[in-house]
């Protein structure tokens, strides 16, 4: 599902007795997006991006500008209508349902229009038809001991129904004739033909027939219903998107009693369960330990691309948007600062707030001007090359990692004063001061300059350098 | 505090020099700090002065050492047991007042009720333990028996004796009648209060908790005016009892004469129904007790129910909109078990209350005499409260005994079926 969102605005209306003023929220807010692509809102808190996919989901009412899936403007449609999933930032799981229900919740009550059908014969049909899987639920069965409380007979009944794909109450159904120490499949086999033959022979009688998808006819013909979606139904769709998230074990758990990444794949697996054209998730990994992030945002692209949903997430950590989406949005104060890839956005920063937005340490930034078409830092020439910009105050933006280390008499470079050096796991980080520098001067060197300290002179990487013109704080190119 | 000066407080090892006389060492304290004690414990010396104590080590050759673990273990022993003085005064009060008026009334009740033929002089029922002791000081005679008029108190002391007499009582004599499915029985009065009370029970509490369930879900989604509907709907719960019945009865008010109108619900409706008049049929009166005891139990629930609605998290109705519940999906499984914890609140409050209810049916009729509970007998709908004050006070005046029995029989049942409630909640409730 392709995604155009327009002019979107969202103003937050004042009160002007009280004398605030109306804050505009969103301004101006236009995004394409692709069918299956994972995007990602990325910007400071504050920035308006989790309105934004509020606003995409129908929750809050846009104040202006439209939002488009494909073809059909869903501006004003209720979210329900939408055919979305939302995976909120504290999950939202009902806390008196256990995870089974809490997935199949946006199923109950749901009507379908559907023709008569006989799920008897549907049940017996669908048993005959994997008769040579069920060795697998005998071996099941031998393998637990039967005799253990009913929680467990439970348990073996949930594990049969996922070893053989097919719904609780067939299972169930299975294992009562499982569980008979004379169980012989040939004669099962034999008996489900003949239960079948009684249940046609049972219509038969009030003059109806039974076709081959196991439809009721009257007269030759389907008879029309309107019905709720049937416990088997949900229950085959609850196990296959159990098995998506991988929660098949934790299926009888009440959410409290499970992990803070178990519970947002339950988030998940309850946003995927009416197979959405859009997922949209609103800070998805805000409330999970950093071991577990890193986990559970490979988990989260590996169900995307698994299931080839369009999605959008909102997240303020830059790593994350950078990890997984395939698109970035970088959002301040309520308009898009910057639409791209990931590694071209980091490369090619359009301004200022995105260069200093996206990038650890920070990049570091210096006062600098630009005369005779060449740009100085102090009286310092950083590069020999020419640039078309001429007499201008900019602002000289310098990634960590684009400093090397030159001799005292090279005509070009930045001299910095080294302060203090942080140990960190890879790299050697060098904390630098410069009487220009805007804010604090982190370097990333090579390891191998362990010993480095005192004034240093250092030529700088020009694809890791921008220069940004210091009023309007746009970039210019050098 | 000690002054610095003379006390070595915060230093270890200071010794305090003094004079091979202990009381000399003493003596010097003393004017140093007019209002200081002095304890002398074997050799140790526990300095007060306003309340805080010092500990020192006094040794034998006079020379006193100051111990700082010691002084801070006395302070943290002081401490507690201060605390636990301090709450044993506070909760003093409560516990002589639920000592006196709940806790002995139920034990000398149990009394009452297990003692036959318990006399009641001059309060003498206060003390139902001597009576049993020492039997009755003497005890009524009914003098029509023997030709006279009346009852004449005959002095000298006379035995009481332990059984169940007084339930017994409770079930005998079958001159009032109960309607049960259509088929009339006969009953003692007891029985024919419990049964109105179990009436009045099974209909009014699921009402009750329905109908302020509803009003506050609504109060709590509406947004316009819901300050002027909070109003509305607390007025029960700051008006008298009293005065809403008198509302009632003009309310429900008739004209004897079988014209149409006489209260506000007869003249809106047309129609010339006796509701709690003398003459009115037995449902009209329940209609009214019900609506009455509903509408005075309302506030407090709709109360409750907002403040748990209130503390549901938004966000929850957000998910069930993305997942397409509709209203009634909602609150069907949403709104009511997250609130089954005030539910189950509300749910053995009312039990109990609907249990106990005698003054709204009292102020339903208080248009007639005092144990007027409506019909020809005057008991059409007498509670079991309704019943035990009634006995008490009006029948058996001179014999508490009855009353206490039927109050025990009560209590039993609330026992039970609170008990049930809270077995069942254990599957239902969510907290």
């Amino acid at each position: 599902m392709e995604i155009h969102i327009k002019d979107l605005k969202k103003v937050f209306e004042g009160d002007k007795k009280k004398n605030i003023p109306d804050t505009i929220a969103i301004d101006n807010f236009n995004l394409d997006i692709k069918d299956g692509e994972l995007v990602g809102l990325l910007g400071p808190s504050g920035c308006g991006k989790s309105t934004v996919l509020y606003m995409i989901s129908g929750l809050k009412e846009p104040s202006g500008g439209s939002v488009f899936f494909g073809e059909e403007d869903v501006t004003h449609l209720a979210p329900e209508k939408r055919g979305i999933g939302f995976v909120f930032q504290n999950y939202a799981l009902y806390p008196h349902l256990n995870i089974y229900k809490n997935i199949s919740f946006p199923l109950v009550d749901v009507y379908v229009d559907d023709y008569l059908k006989s799920y008897k014969i549907s049940k017996f049909c669908k048993l005959i038809e994997i008769r040579n899987e069920i060795f697998k639920a005998i071996n099941i069965v031998k393998n637990r001991n039967v005799n253990d409380k009913k929680v467990s007979k439970l348990l073996i009944i949930d594990e049969i129904s996922f070893a053989l794909n097919i719904p609780f109450s067939y299972s169930k159904y299975l294992f009562k004739f499982i569980n008979k120490y004379d169980f012989n499949l040939d004669s099962f086999i034999k008996f489900l033909g003949e239960e079948i033959d009684k249940e046609k022979k049972r219509y038969h009688k009030i003059k109806l027939e039974v076709d081959n998808e196991n439809f009721i006819l009257k007269n030759g013909n389907r008879i029309k219903v309107r019905r709720k979606i049937n416990k088997d139904e949900i229950d085959l769709r609850v196990r296959e998107v159990a098995r998506i998230v991988k929660l098949e074990d934790l299926l009888y758990r009440k959410p409290n009693e499970i992990s803070g990444g178990e519970q947002q794949r339950v988030a998940i697996a309850r946003a995927l369960i009416k197979s959405p054209k859009v997922l949209l998730l609103d800070e998805p990994l805000s409330n999970l330990d950093a071991h577990l992030r890193l986990e559970t945002r490979e988990e989260i692209r590996r169900i995307q691309k698994e299931t080839g949903i369009t999605t959008i997430f909102v997240t303020h950590d830059q790593d994350e948007a950078m990890a997984i989406s395939d698109k970035i949005v970088v959002m301040s104060k309520g308009k898009v600062q910057e639409i791209g890839k990931p590694q071209e956005i980091y490369k090619n920063p359009t301004n200022l707030f995105v260069a200093k937005f996206l990038g650890v340490p920070p990049i570091n930034l210096y006062k600098g001007y630009i005369k005779e078409h060449h740009l100085y830092i102090g009286n310092e020439l950083l590069i020999e090359k020419e640039i078309k910009a001429n007499d201008l105050e900019v602002i000289v933006g310098i990634r960590p990692e684009a400093y090397k280390l030159v001799g005292e008499d090279s005509n070009v470079g930045l001299t910095l004063k080294i302060e203090k050096i942080d140990n960190s796991t890879r790299n050697l980080i060098v904390v630098s001061s410069s009487e220009f520098a805007l804010n604090e001067i982190k370097q990333i060197l090579d390891s191998n300059l362990e010993g480095i300290k005192g004034v240093n002179k250092f030529i700088v990487n020009q694809e890791r350098m921008f220069v940004f013109d210091i009023k309007t704080e746009k970039r210019i190119e050098i | 505090m000690f002054n610095k000066k003379q006390s070595p407080q915060n230093e270890n090892n200071e010794n305090l020099q003094t004079n091979s006389s202990g009381n000399k060492f003493v003596d010097s304290l003393k004017s140093a700090f007019s209002k200081t004690k002095t304890v002398c414990n074997n050799t140790y010396l526990r300095l007060r002065h306003r309340g805080h104590e010092e500990s020192y080590y006094y040794n034998a050759d006079g020379t006193a050492k100051y111990d700082i673990n010691r002084t801070l273990e006395t302070k943290k022993r002081k401490f507690q047991m201060n605390q636990n003085l301090l709450a044993f005064l506070v909760l003093i009060p409560a516990f002589i007042f639920i000592i006196l008026f709940m806790l002995y009334p139920i034990l000398n009740s149990f009394i009452i009720a297990f003692t036959e033929d318990f006399t009641w002089v001059d309060g003498s029922g206060s003390f139902a333990i001597s009576n049993i002791i020492n039997g009755n000081s003497g005890h009524w005679e009914d003098m029509s028996a023997v030709g006279g008029e009346g009852m004449v108190w005959v002095e000298g002391k006379y035995p009481t004796s332990f059984g169940l007499g007084n339930f017994l009582y409770l079930f005998q004599n079958t001159s009032y009648s109960i309607n049960l499915f259509g088929q009339t029985i006969g009953t003692s009065l007891f029985i024919k209060s419990l049964w109105n009370t179990f009436e009045l029970v099974i209909i009014e509490v699921p009402l009750t908790i329905i109908v302020s369930l509803l009003i506050a879900y609504f109060i709590h989604k509406v947004k316009f005016l819901r300050g002027f509907f909070q109003i509305i709907f607390f007025l029960p719960y700051v008006t008298n009892t009293i005065a809403l019945g008198m509302v009632f009865n003009l309310l429900f008010g008739s004209n004897t004469s079988g014209a149409i109108g006489g209260g506000l619900v007869n003249t809106l409706f047309g129609s010339n129904q006796q509701w709690i008049s003398s003459g009115a049929p037995r449902w009209a009166q329940g209609v009214v007790i019900v609506t009455y005891a509903l509408w005075d139990g309302l506030a407090f629930k709709i109360l409750v129910f907002l403040s748990g609605l209130s503390t549901i998290d938004k966000q929850y109705y957000d998910a069930a909109r993305i997942d397409g519940a509709n209203a009634s999906t909602i609150f069907r499984r949403i709104t009511v078990p997250l609130l089954s914890p005030q539910i189950l609140y509300i749910t053995i409050t009312s039990f109990i209350g609907a249990f106990k209810m005698y003054t709204g049916v009292r102020a339903v009729y208080q248009s007639q005499s005092t144990y007027f509970f409506g019909g020809a007998q005057g008991v059409e709908w007498i509670t079991v409260v309704g019943y035990l004050y009634r006995d008490m006070k009006e029948i058996n005046p001179l014999n508490p005994g009855y009353a206490a029995a039927g109050s025990i029989i009560l209590l039993i049942i609330i026992l039970i079926i609170t008990a049930a409630q809270f077995a069942v909640s254990k599957k239902r409730v969510h907290y």
